[in-house]
């Protein structure tokens, strides 16, 4: 298959055949960002998966819970709490709210402020997981096997969120432990690295794989997660957006092809979904898209 | 976000506070420093903390998906709390209420759970044997164990006990006659 080297012909031919697929984008663009951003994730999905095999190796368990503890649902590093915003919301709305909650809720909320989506692009554990998905998806495609993409209305991922917050305040039970990824692959971890199997937590992971890999790509991503849902409305009023410079941009379709998360950044139409991820920088072929900070616009 | 996704907000909102509370499950044995039940599971966020520093290995999860997957409990009967606080100091939430590993501090705070012999099965008590073995191993003594009698028979007191799991962990195989039961009202003593 070719690359994308005359993306006005041969791109928009392509999405006018419509075959243009995700896979069929490569990524050149904006490199540093890119390198940068896979770093971040490797880091994060190693302490996740990494430190509880490294605990569980050390009998007094002092390394390396002096370092790091925990995982992006609630971590602890270098004597620094860091909790999800999905669960300081959870604990406060079930009313098990302690003093010091806070403290330890305002980082990561700060980020999200700052941010918008950002963890869902560059900190969630579960994106080598969809990156497989992805791949199982194209795989299936050209073995001539084909895989629904389904896509959900935008106001489905709050009822989610606003069904789990509801759900944790009536029964007295964080919900968000339950079902959101992050929380069940790092509990998982855990559970193997002690010798404990690798719980039910982990099938709820595989029912949200096949869910991507099937029936809709990304789709508990962008649709169903309830963690992304909160980033997006606590992010809602972040600075740092994809940017088009129309006089560039030659409508070749690549940057919303390549979104995991449906924004279609060839239309100015990039929401509170956008994960921050650039790959739609990286993407376009003539170099229209950028991210940068603006003032108070949408 | 738009009008109908703060409509679809307040709807699942709503749905979520229909549901029904399931009723309540057996108390279990929680971390030392837990809240009351009912406080604890409102509090707990299932992250595993506690039990990722728990040199024991003694705090664990249950296996299943259920609502109570992420609720942390212990296995006394496989291995002992040693009560080196080293969970509550973990936990983000206070679910685990901090408690310093100090020995003072420790055996008037911790109430894990309470202590139950079966006298038919504990040696001395049934005139099997002398053993005293729960004695020996109890980190807060007479508080919680005395020996009474010719037999030196185990007399334990649940007011002063901490539930450390460490009498049952010691219990020979052939009597396993104390176990350590959730407190039933609350736990404080």
């Amino acid at each position: 298959m070719t690359h994308l080297g005359s993306p006005e012909i041969s791109t928009a031919a392509r999405r006018a055949r419509g075959v243009l697929q995700p896979w069929d984008v490569r990524l050149r663009g904006a490199r540093g960002y890119q390198r940068i951003r896979r770093a971040v994730l490797t880091v994060s999905v190693l302490t996740v998966v990494g430190t509880p095999f490294l605990a569980a190796r050390f009998a007094d368990r002092s390394f390396p819970a002096g370092i790091f503890v925990g995982a992006t649902t609630a971590a602890r590093a270098l004597g620094v709490e860091f909790l999800d915003p999905l669960m300081s919301a959870g604990v406060l709305l079930a009313g098990g709210a302690r003093p010091g909650l806070l403290a330890a809720a305002l980082p990561v909320l700060l980020l999200v402020v700052v941010l918008g989506r950002f963890f869902c692009g560059w900190l969630c554990p579960y994106l080598p997981l969809l990156a497989a998905s992805n791949a199982v998806r194209w795989a299936l495609g050209r073995l001539g096997i084909p895989t629904l993409d389904v896509r959900l209305p935008g106001w489905v991922r709050f009822a989610v969120l606003g069904g789990v917050l509801g759900g944790t305040a009536a029964l007295g039970v964080q919900l968000a432990a339950l079902v959101y990824p992050p929380a069940l692959l790092a509990r998982s971890a855990y559970r193997l690295a002690f010798g404990f199997g690798l719980g039910g937590g982990a099938a709820v992971v595989a029912a949200v794989w096949l869910f991507d890999t099937t029936v809709s790509r990304a789709g508990f991503c962008r649709s169903l997660c309830p963690g992304g849902a909160l980033f997006s409305l606590l992010g809602a009023r972040s600075p740092v957006r994809v940017r088009r410079v129309a006089s560039q941009c030659t409508d070749c379709t690549v940057c919303d092809v390549v979104c995991n998360l449906g924004q279609r950044p060839m239309s100015d139409a990039v929401g509170t979904g956008c994960e921050r991820c650039g790959r739609c920088v990286a993407s376009c072929p003539t170099a229209a898209l950028s991210l940068s900070l603006e003032g108070r616009r949408r | 976000m738009n009008r109908r996704g703060v409509l679809a907000l307040a709807a699942g909102a709503v749905s979520g506070l229909l549901v029904r509370r399931p009723r309540a499950a057996a108390a279990e044995l929680r971390p030392p420093g837990a809240l009351p039940p009912g406080a604890f599971e409102r509090a707990c966020i299932g992250c595993f903390r506690c039990a990722e520093v728990c040199p024991t290995r003694a705090i664990r999860f249950p296996p299943g998906a259920g609502l109570d997957a992420g609720h942390p409990f212990l296995a006394l009967r496989e291995s002992a709390c040693v009560l080196c606080m080293a969970c509550t100091e973990a936990c983000p939430t206070g679910a685990l209420a901090r408690i310093p590993a100090v020995p003072e501090r420790v055996a008037a705070e911790v109430r894990i759970g309470v202590p139950v012999l079966d006298r038919k099965s504990c040696l001395p008590w049934s005139g099997q044997g002398v053993c005293r073995l729960c004695a020996y191993v109890c980190p807060v003594g007479a508080r919680a164990v005395e020996l009474v009698g010719p037999q030196q028979a185990p007399l334990f007191h649940a007011e002063g006990c901490v539930g450390c799991g460490l009498c049952e962990e010691a219990c020979p195989e052939e009597a396993r006659a104390v176990r350590i039961a959730p407190a039933t009202g609350g736990g404080r003593a």
